[in-house]
């Protein structure tokens, strides 16, 4: 009886949890649908807007005569917050136009749902689902790559034969040192440094004039060495870089390479005991953030995201944190710096838009006029315009932006870098990276140094030339 | 036992009913639905995985499971040819040798604690909680204690305070030279409570009487430990011994958070960790886990063939 009872009550169990699962798959489907429905809401507001836009006549030069411009934007907290609608009142009075914002939190799935329609706004941004020969069956052509590449920035992101599609609102910077520009200045550096001598005589002016640590290695944190390898590309000035190392077949830490610059500096400033901090083993990342801004560390190599968090910090110990700020990669190419950026979203026009005319105004407005780049921090589309406060520093450095991979090499640098367990990135115990720190502070020289390269060229090799047969 | 089955056997008879609402059936039923969850949860979260660790170890794989490749024994090929697998075992002989002298150490204090002495179980107390503590606390604390600070971004540690105060110049502790002995120290300090109070247990299970007839012949006590104790005692230090190779090769945490494996404090355990984690060879770490497992396997069996008669 008691078997029968436990038998029964087992079945019970699974059909009770087998319902439960079937349950949950029926809730997951009504949220399909229910988002499916809010979508298609979305779109009938999307004609209607149109139709407003339809009836409304056209009339040349600056007045739209009240026209709605529909824009697809991924900033809801802006629209949120309601200063993207502030800023924009400047350009609906110009136009005498409306534009309307439809802000989206999953915005690449989302609007590339809505574009297998042809209602997707006038103006948006692209998503990188569409693939770059299919712009222009969804794009208006906004100009020539010469004519483009004139002006802004990144002009090569959206474009097929030659024809460019889309504007970029803004970019970031890849690599480059964070300073505090007080500390800088107390030590009597009026010039930043372009190249590795120079950056390293800075470091001493630092230490001799100043109290405070030259610079602060993190060691402790891995990553914070990784942060290096970011400036690799920007030393190299090379948009091909690390494809050129792959197709030529040639070593990563060869004598020139970008790869053996980039190292050997940091090689150099950790090699001199006076120029970092006491012991490097038992840094700390958090109280460093704290130093930086109260200039007692002096400088730092990090992502441009580390910016805003010094900044933060700063802000809180009550230090100035206008004086954070971001230096390029001190290594030049025949005497000029260059920094890898990276553009964010690019706006483009709907082509089945009727309102072409001002969505190419708005674009221009938008990245030319309206400063949203800048006071967000960005870099600027527009070639040689002012750079946020705390990158002033590259000015008059050359941006560029690094190619894809081609179609052969495409994870093929990745799957090298993971196999011969070289990582420029990772950080292993016995990453290179550490090796050479470790090596530094032993006081090794360059031929510490050069055992080191020599290694990692002969572990890179080997894996290159199985991986590419 | 055998008196339970040949009852049952006589009562063969019975129906399934009748056997379940016997005591022999009822006892069977509670022991099963006791023992259930806990072998599922054994077998489910223990064996499968180790299963799985089996044949993973004869495969090249990365975390997702895509991609499978059988290779035979090529993992095992790389861990004994390319050295720097095999190599960060070399670290353990610190972790050994610290921990023969933890062994002696226990062995002294454990002897004092069992000498007349006061607050007895306060220093018991004060020596055992150590272990006690969680190891990523220990480690915690000790980067504090061995830190060379610059007084700016960090203070001083507290050693170099101590050490300030008889005019010594503060010292780059974990630095390449000294790293290995001062995590050496920290599993020491960390791991001596518990040797301790084996040794306490073990020496307290001789008879009083022995010692009081050492007494009366005049023995001193190193002539007690020398005669009486340590002959005692013998098996138990040696058992310490065993376990302290397997504790030495399979060190984890502590260098872990401490140094993150820098300045050549890598370990075995981490080695395998930054394979399977950092470069995505879950294979291959497989296969060093399989080494290890099987180090330890081999240490185990000569720990039972040795005690097995004294025991």
């Amino acid at each position: 009886m008691k078997i029968k009872k436990i038998v029964s009550m087992l079945f019970a169990l699974t059909m009770v949890t087998g319902c439960m699962a079937s349950f949950t798959s029926c809730g997951g489907d009504e949220e399909k649908t229910g988002s499916s429905s809010t979508a298609s809401n979305n779109s009938s507001n999307a004609d209607e807007s149109k139709d407003d836009g339809n009836s409304e006549e056209k009339t040349d030069g600056n007045d739209f005569g009240g026209a709605t411009l529909k824009v697809l934007t991924h900033r809801t907290d802006r629209i949120e917050d309601g200063s993207l609608k502030e800023v924009t009142k400047e350009f609906e009075e110009k136009y005498n136009c409306k534009v309307e914002y439809q802000g989206f939190t999953d915005y690449a799935s989302d609007v590339s749902t809505m574009m297998s329609t042809d209602d997707y706004g006038d103006v948006l941004m692209i998503p990188d689902t569409v693939k770059v020969k299919d712009l222009g069956t969804y794009f208006e052509p906004l100009g020539t790559y010469e004519e483009m590449d004139a002006k802004y920035n990144w002009a090569n992101q959206k474009m097929y034969d030659d024809t460019v599609y889309g504007v970029a609102i803004g970019g970031s910077i890849a690599g480059g040192l964070c300073y505090n520009k007080a500390t800088w200045e107390e030590a009597g550096i009026t010039t930043l440094p372009k190249t590795e001598e120079e950056f390293i005589e800075c470091l001493e002016k630092i230490r001799d004039n100043t109290d405070a640590i030259p610079y602060y290695t993190n060691f402790k944190d891995t990553w914070a060495l990784a942060q290096w390898t970011s400036l690799v590309n920007s030393a190299s000035g090379n948009s091909n870089y690390t494809n050129e190392l792959l197709a030529e077949k040639k070593d990563v830490f060869a004598e020139d390479s970008a790869h053996y610059k980039v190292f050997k500096l940091m090689y150099d400033v950790f090699s001199d005991p006076t120029l970092i901090e006491v012991d490097p083993n038992t840094t700390d990342w958090e109280g460093s953030k704290a130093a930086i801004g109260s200039g007692t560390i002096a400088t730092m190599c990090m992502g441009s995201w580390a910016v805003t968090q010094f900044q933060e910090v700063a802000e809180t110990n009550g230090d100035d944190p206008a004086n954070i700020g971001y230096m390029p990669c001190p290594i030049s190419v025949n005497g000029v710096q260059y920094a890898e950026s990276a553009p964010d979203y690019n706006m483009g026009i709907n082509i089945h838009s009727e309102q072409k005319d001002l969505g190419k105004l708005y674009i221009e407005w938008y990245v030319e006029d309206s400063n949203i780049a800048y006071n967000e921090g960005y870099v600027q589309t527009v070639k040689g315009s002012e750079m946020p406060e705390y990158l002033e520093a590259f000015e008059n450095v050359e941006l560029f932006v690094s190619d894809a991979a081609p179609e052969d090499l495409v994870g093929v640098w990745d799957q090298i870098d993971q196999e011969s367990e070289v990582g420029f990135y990772l950080q292993d115990s016995a990453n290179f990276k550490v090796r050479l720190c470790e090596a530094a502070f032993r006081g090794e020289g360059d031929e510490g140094f050069k055992k080191i390269a020599d290694e990692i060229n002969k572990k890179w090799n080997a894996t290159r030339d199985s991986v590419l047969g | 036992m055998d008196d339970l089955l040949t009852v049952s056997g006589k009562k063969s008879k019975k129906t399934a009913k009748q056997w379940i609402q016997s005591y022999d059936g009822q006892k069977a039923i509670t022991s099963i639905v006791f023992l259930l969850i806990p072998v599922a949860l054994l077998i489910l979260f223990t064996f499968v995985p180790a299963a799985n660790m089996v044949v993973y170890s004869f495969q090249k794989r990365s975390q997702l499971g895509t991609d499978i490749e059988w290779v035979g024994l090529d993992n095992y090929k790389t861990i004994f040819s390319d050295s720097s697998y095999l190599m960060t075992f070399k670290n353990s002989i610190y972790y050994l040798i610290g921990s023969f002298i933890q062994q002696a150490l226990a062995l002294l204090v454990a002897s004092v604690l069992c000498s007349r002495l006061r607050c007895k179980n306060f220093f018991k107390g004060v020596l055992f909680f150590p272990y006690l503590m969680n190891g990523v606390a220990v480690s915690l604390i000790f980067l504090n204690f061995f830190k060379n600070g610059d007084g700016v971004v960090s203070p001083q540690g507290t050693l170099n305070s101590i050490l300030s105060v008889f005019g010594v110049e503060p010292y780059t502790w974990l630095g390449a030279e000294t790293a290995n002995f001062c995590l050496v120290f920290v599993s020491l300090w960390r791991y001596i409570g518990f040797d301790i109070l084996m040794y306490i247990g073990a020496i307290q299970s001789i008879n009083t009487d022995v010692y009081e007839a050492a007494e009366l012949d005049g023995a001193n006590s190193w002539q007690r430990f020398r005669y009486i104790v340590f002959p005692s005692i013998k098996s138990i230090i040696a058992l310490q011994c065993i376990l302290a190779v397997n504790g030495a090769i399979s060190v984890f945490e502590t260098p872990y958070i401490i140094t993150g494996g820098k300045n050549g404090t890598t370990t075995f355990v981490i080695k395998t960790i930054e394979t399977a984690f950092t470069y995505d060879k879950i294979g291959l770490a497989s296969a060093m886990a399989m080494v290890l497992l099987s180090i330890t396997i081999v240490v185990t069996i000569i720990q039972k063939t040795v005690f097995k008669e004294e025991t």
